[in-house]
């Protein structure tokens, strides 16, 4: 009782694709163009990268306000961290053109963004983001040490811890220890110009914006990075120089999340697709097996060998 | 002032009854405030200093006064070892100074006359205070003749012009807005002459006294920036010297007077200090010959008393900009490095892919050959089967459990 | 018939048979020899490698840093041998799907290299696992990330593995156990009608799980974004991981029974054979055509022509793949093994550097980055290849696994029983070996 490749993908037509495609194109999971939540009470940091003076402050600050001993690791001596790692959640980073063009400080933590890749790829949801002041926080009893998100990330700021048998994965967590008791984050409550400061993300866009218009020119291309860049940051920049030049990459308004995953999304939608083929497959199978121990059991009698299934 | 023939540093000295000790004292305190710079001070020892500055001529200076508060004198006499005073004026021949003599009138100004015939082209001429401009520089008149005539007519016949002082160099308190007089510094007003600047409010009188002596003893000027001053002193701006410079890069500001972070002597940044862009060398040569006593130690910001446009043009409180023109480069990269390839593992990769490849080549290479001995077996136990097909009672079953035969 | 030379006419009958008709245990060659051991030396220390990185890190034993977060344990052991390992998924299709008869002869064949490949890439997946601990939030669906290609990635392969691979895999046990001990034989044949009546339902699964991780395997890079070269990252990638892992497997398989016949002097059923490379190269022609068109469409086909290392990898890839096909598309029409295992090996590489290539040579995170694994690395991956390819040399001479003719079975049994008498005039133990006892229940009682 064979069933022809001809039967077989028509039946599968008839009955599956209709049905696959209405609750494919259908789905309403992050299409692309719609805006993201902006949490209830979305708190963040404006960082203006041009009255940053490089002071370093808020890097001593943070190892402090989480009680991370100080990274010593490059000269034995001083705290001087060449890049975000496991024992720092805050770096500034220098842009020195060799042209002697304007060079700018760049602070460099958790974006915090509306819609994070990290947590997105995260399989088992240890990275969270809070849903009332958006923080996005990092739960070490969930956390497999996959370092997905170290990938995933489009700024490359989870850091996993490398030695040791129980690594973290360290980030900026917006001091949320310190926000419960009223406290601000520790880079912010000790910037001694204002180049970052701590606020709603509502309040702070506003201001960024006012900068902007009292100052015109003085900032690249009018505008604040995280407004609606990876569709919307927590973490807003304002800056002299080119934004691709101190790390930030031009990401366009679509979340990674929203703009990679949206096929992965909705072929998963409501696992109907999955379902569909697996109940197609039973059925073909099913045929198939039948017509092979059939084969088998005739090639048994002929050759008086057992069959081999 | 006694005039005539010059003697020689060493001798007047001996003569006045200066001790050897004090002598050495105070060519080690010249060393501190010049370290580098100055070619007189770029010695190992202060007696290598001593035994130089001791064989020179004692300079002649003269000293006009302008629009002056007399402060920079004052900073050459208020020594907290009167000695140290004395053996300032013992090695430099003050051959006129309105404030230190005790002639006036027409004495003083025939004693200037005098001074500046004796010596006419060997004198430096220090000038304190600003010089007004305005309404052809009525506003300051020395012996009924303006300003400016009088510091052109004694600067022409000088050897070398020291402008000590914030309003000698650049106008000073009397140049703040609205600048009624028109007071500018004397480089505003005197051309064709050396001119050295040495602003300050007051001034650190070892810069004076260093540069007098580097002209006496080496016939020569030190090194000047485009404002004239000299590098030795005025290089470097507070900021990069400041002792509580560990306090502002640890984020430890006194957030005002009298708090705790005041009293426990944190940078004074935010309350105003302007020692970053002022430039002076007070933040290691401090006044008074007691460590500590400049405004920064004693908890006052520094207002940037040496800079034309920061002191009485910006507020006190008002917090300065810190960009310096060209920042160091300790600070990490945008991008940095990570990982590396290690010569073992490398090797080890190779010689496992070279590895699999060859077996890879040698197995494709046997195939041609092998597929004709498969065959040729299979071929060969079909033969040896039906050759034992043949046979009646074959080997084969020697067991008892019936089985088909093939 | 002559008994001494072979005839030619003995040669086209023994061309015609042969057909792989069955499957048959490897013998006459001992398990442990040279070769078994010095796997197993790597084996042991690989394991003693594995314990040290769980108590010293993944520091100090990998050459992973911040920017290059996976390493060859992910992207190769994992990524890149299950994708040769995908043949129960690819050569299944073409059994049970498509209908292929021939391809039934090498089923078990790939369903053992994939339960292997599977087996060793997930047991090197929980030693690459910074925090393996807590991998038991596996059991608990609601605490699964279902947005994330990984979580999918880990929960359909462990799934596969463990059911439907596992599952598939135990016949030839089975087997090997009915004709072991005659005692087990009522037990043996209830098992296995209770497997054959959920068979469909597994052979389904096997092929709908692999479908969704292997392509999922292709998503995780997704999310990368332009952090992957362009010739590599597109929203076909899934797809593309897909269809690379079927003509890899393909390749595996095939060549591996290729390999195998070769080694231990089996006949080779050029039938099937030409038949699995004609499926493999257009599987490979298709692959190809969407790869080369979707960087076309791209507007990515002008990054091809820098004289960078993205574009030598890339023109390594599509040579390999391509010239690969193409041999064994004309091998399949010569029915030449020679250039028919040349192109497997090809285009199996081929295959193998692009599943590698977003994931490492052509992820660019940082400018100043780089990545090579490091020597301990590198042997503890080597181990883990080494113990599948143990299981495999323990299992094929000891389950039916290799295709053979018909004939060849038979000589087995006769080997078999010249050379390894057992014990059976006891009455108590009827332990026996293959190819006996067949037909005890026909015939009229033997002891």
């Amino acid at each position: 009782m064979a069933i022809t490749r001809r039967q077989l993908f028509t039946g599968i037509a008839k009955a599956g694709v209709p049905a696959a495609v209405a609750v494919t194109v259908g789905t309403d999971a992050l299409l692309a163009g719609e805006p993201i939540p902006v949490p209830s009470a979305a708190v963040g940091l404006l960082y203006d990268a041009s009255i940053c003076i490089g002071c370093k402050a808020c890097v001593a600050a943070c190892a402090e306000a989480n009680d991370t001993p100080p990274d010593t690791r490059g000269d034995e001596l001083h705290q001087a961290p060449n890049d975000l790692n496991d024992l720092t959640r805050n770096v500034i980073k220098l842009y020195k053109p060799e042209d002697g063009s304007a060079f700018s400080f760049v602070k460099r933590q958790c974006m915090h963004c509306l819609d994070p890749a990290c947590a997105a790829g995260c399989p088992f949801q240890a990275l969270h983001k809070d849903p009332e002041s958006g923080v996005v926080s990092w739960t070490a009893e969930k956390c497999i040490g996959c370092r997905y998100c170290t990938i995933t990330c489009p700024y490359h700021i989870p850091r996993f811890q490398w030695m040791g048998f129980n690594p973290r994965v360290t980030k900026c967590e917006l001091c949320s220890h310190r926000l419960e008791k009223g406290l601000k984050p520790g880079c912010t409550s000790v910037c001694p110009t204002g180049a970052v400061i701590f606020g709603p993300r509502s309040v702070l866009l506003l201001d960024a914006k006012q900068r902007i218009k009292n100052n015109p020119g003085r900032y690249y291309q009018n505008r604040v990075y995280g407004e609606i860049d990876n569709g919307g940051t927590q973490a807003l920049y304002l800056s002299k120089v080119p934004f691709e030049k101190l790390g930030l990459p031009e990401l366009g308004p679509e979340s990674v999340p929203a703009r990679t995953l949206r096929w992965q999304r909705r072929f998963y939608q409501y696992f109907a697709l999955p379902a569909l083929l697996y109940a197609g497959l039973v059925q073909v199978i099913r045929k198939s097996l039948k017509g092979h121990e059939q084969e088998a059991h005739e090639r048994e009698k002929e050759t008086g060998l057992r069959a081999q299934l | 002032m006694p005039t005539g023939e010059r003697e020689t540093i060493g001798t007047h000295l001996k003569e006045s009854g200066v001790s050897r000790r004090s002598f050495l004292q105070l060519c080690s305190k010249i060393i501190i405030a010049a370290p580098i710079g100055l070619s007189l001070t770029r010695r190992a020892t202060a007696a290598q200093v001593a035994r130089i500055v001791g064989k020179a001529r004692r300079p002649s200076v003269i000293w006009l006064h302008f629009q002056d508060c007399t402060g920079c004198t004052e900073t050459l006499l208020r020594t907290s070892a009167p000695d140290v005073a004395h053996l300032i004026l013992d090695v430099i021949s003050l051959d006129y100074h309105e404030t230190l003599m005790a002639a006036s009138g027409a004495q003083a100004e025939a004693a200037l006359r005098s001074a500046i015939e004796e010596n006419a082209g060997k004198y430096v001429l220090v000038v304190e205070g600003s010089i007004p401009t305005r309404d052809d520089g009525v506003y300051m008149e020395l012996g009924s003749r303006p300003a400016i005539q009088v510091v052109k007519e004694v600067a022409g016949q000088a050897a070398a012009v020291i402008a000590i002082g914030s309003c000698a160099s650049w106008g000073g308190v009397p140049s703040a807005d609205p600048n009624p007089t028109g007071a500018v510094g004397v480089d505003s007003v005197i051309s064709g002459k050396p001119i050295i600047n040495l602003p300050g409010c007051p001034p650190n009188p070892y810069n004076l006294l260093a540069v007098v002596l580097e002209y006496a003893t080496m016939g020569r000027l030190p090194e000047l920036d485009e404002f004239h001053r000299p590098r030795f002193a005025y290089d470097r701006v507070i900021h990069e010297n400041c002792p509580r410079r560990a306090h502002f890069d640890a984020g430890r500001f006194a957030a005002a007077f009298g708090d705790e972070g005041h009293r426990k002597g944190w940078c004074l940044y935010k309350l105003g200090c302007k020692g970053p862009v002022t430039h002076a060398a007070c933040a290691t040569r401090h006044f008074n010959e007691l460590p500590g006593v400049w405004p920064i130690g004693t908890g006052v910001p520094c207002v940037g008393c040496t800079e034309k446009g920061v002191v009485w043009q910006m507020s006190t409180v008002e917090t300065v900009p810190i960009h310096l023109a060209t920042p160091p480069d300790t600070y990490p990269p945008i991008y940095s490095t990570a990982g590396q390839l290690k010569v073992g593992a490398g090797a080890l990769v190779g010689a496992i892919a070279g590895a699999v490849g060859g077996a890879a080549w040698v197995a494709s290479q046997r195939f041609q050959s092998s597929t004709e001995a498969g065959v040729v077996r299979v071929a060969a136990d079909i033969a040896h089967a039906e050759k034992l097909k043949a046979k009646p009672a074959s080997k084969a079953v020697a067991h008892s459990d019936d089985r088909k035969e093939d | 018939m002559s008994t001494g030379t072979t005839s030619s006419a003995a040669m086209d009958h023994a061309r015609t048979s042969n057909r792989w008709e069955r499957n048959v245990p490897v013998y006459g060659f001992p398990v442990v020899n040279g070769f078994f051991l010095g796997l197993a030396v790597l084996v042991l220390v690989a394991l003693a490698l594995s314990l040290y990185r769980e108590l010293a890190g993944l520091g100090p034993v990998s050459g992973m840093n911040d920017a290059y977060g996976w390493g060859i344990w992910k992207t190769f052991n994992l990524m890149v041998l299950t994708a040769l390992g995908s043949g129960a998924f690819a050569v299944g299709i073409a059994a049970w799907v498509f209908r292929s008869k021939r391809m039934h002869s090498l089923m078990r064949m790939a369903l053992l290299t994939s339960f292997l490949a599977y087996a060793c890439g997930l047991l090197l997946l929980g030693i690459d696992a910074g925090r393996p601990w807590n991998f038991y939030w596996i059991v608990f669906p609601w605490r699964w990330n279902m947005h994330s290609p990984l979580a999918e990635v880990a929960i359909c392969m462990s799934i596969y593995a463990m059911i439907p691979l596992a599952v598939e895999n135990i016949p030839p046990i089975l087997e090997r156990l009915w004709y072991f001990d005659s005692r087990l034989r009522p037990g043996v044949e209830s098992i296995e009608k209770r497997l054959h009546y959920f068979f469909p339902w597994i052979i389904a699964a096997a092929y709908l799980l692999p479908g969704m991780h292997q392509s999922s395997l292709g998503a995780l890079m997704l999310l990368a974004g332009e952090r992957v070269h362009p010739l590599w990252q597109t929203p076909w990638l899934p797809v593309l991981y897909l269809g690379a892992a079927t003509f890899m497997s393909f390749g595996c398989v095939a060549g591996t029974t290729m390999l195998c016949c070769l080694v231990w002097k089996r006949a080779m059923d050029m039938e099937v054979l030409d038949e699995a490379a004609r499926i493999t190269s257009w599987l490979i022609f298709g692959w190809l055509g969407l790869r080369l068109l979707d960087i076309l469409f791209r507007g990515a086909a002008g990054t091809a022509l820098h004289f960078d290392r993205f574009a030598g990898v890339f023109w390594l890839e599509v040579l390999l793949v391509s010239i690969g096909g193409w041999l064994l598309y004309r091998a399949s029409r010569s029915s030449s093994p020679q250039p028919m295992f040349i192109g497997y090996i090809l285009s199996s590489a081929g295959g193998m550097i692009y599943r590698f290539s977003p994931t490492t040579l052509a992820f660019r995170p940082n400018p100043e980055a780089l990545y090579f694994p490091a020597t301990i690395e590198v042997l503890v991956s080597l181990g883990f290849i080494s113990l599948g390819i143990v299981g495999f040399l323990i299992a094929v001479k000891r389950l039916a696994i290799l295709p053979a003719p018909l004939s060849e079975w038979h000589d087995m049994a006769s080997y078999f029983r010249f050379r390894r008498p057992y014990i059976r005039w006891t009455g108590y133990f009827k332990y026996g070996h293959f190819g006996e006892n067949e037909t005890e229940t026909e015939t009229s009682g033997s002891d």
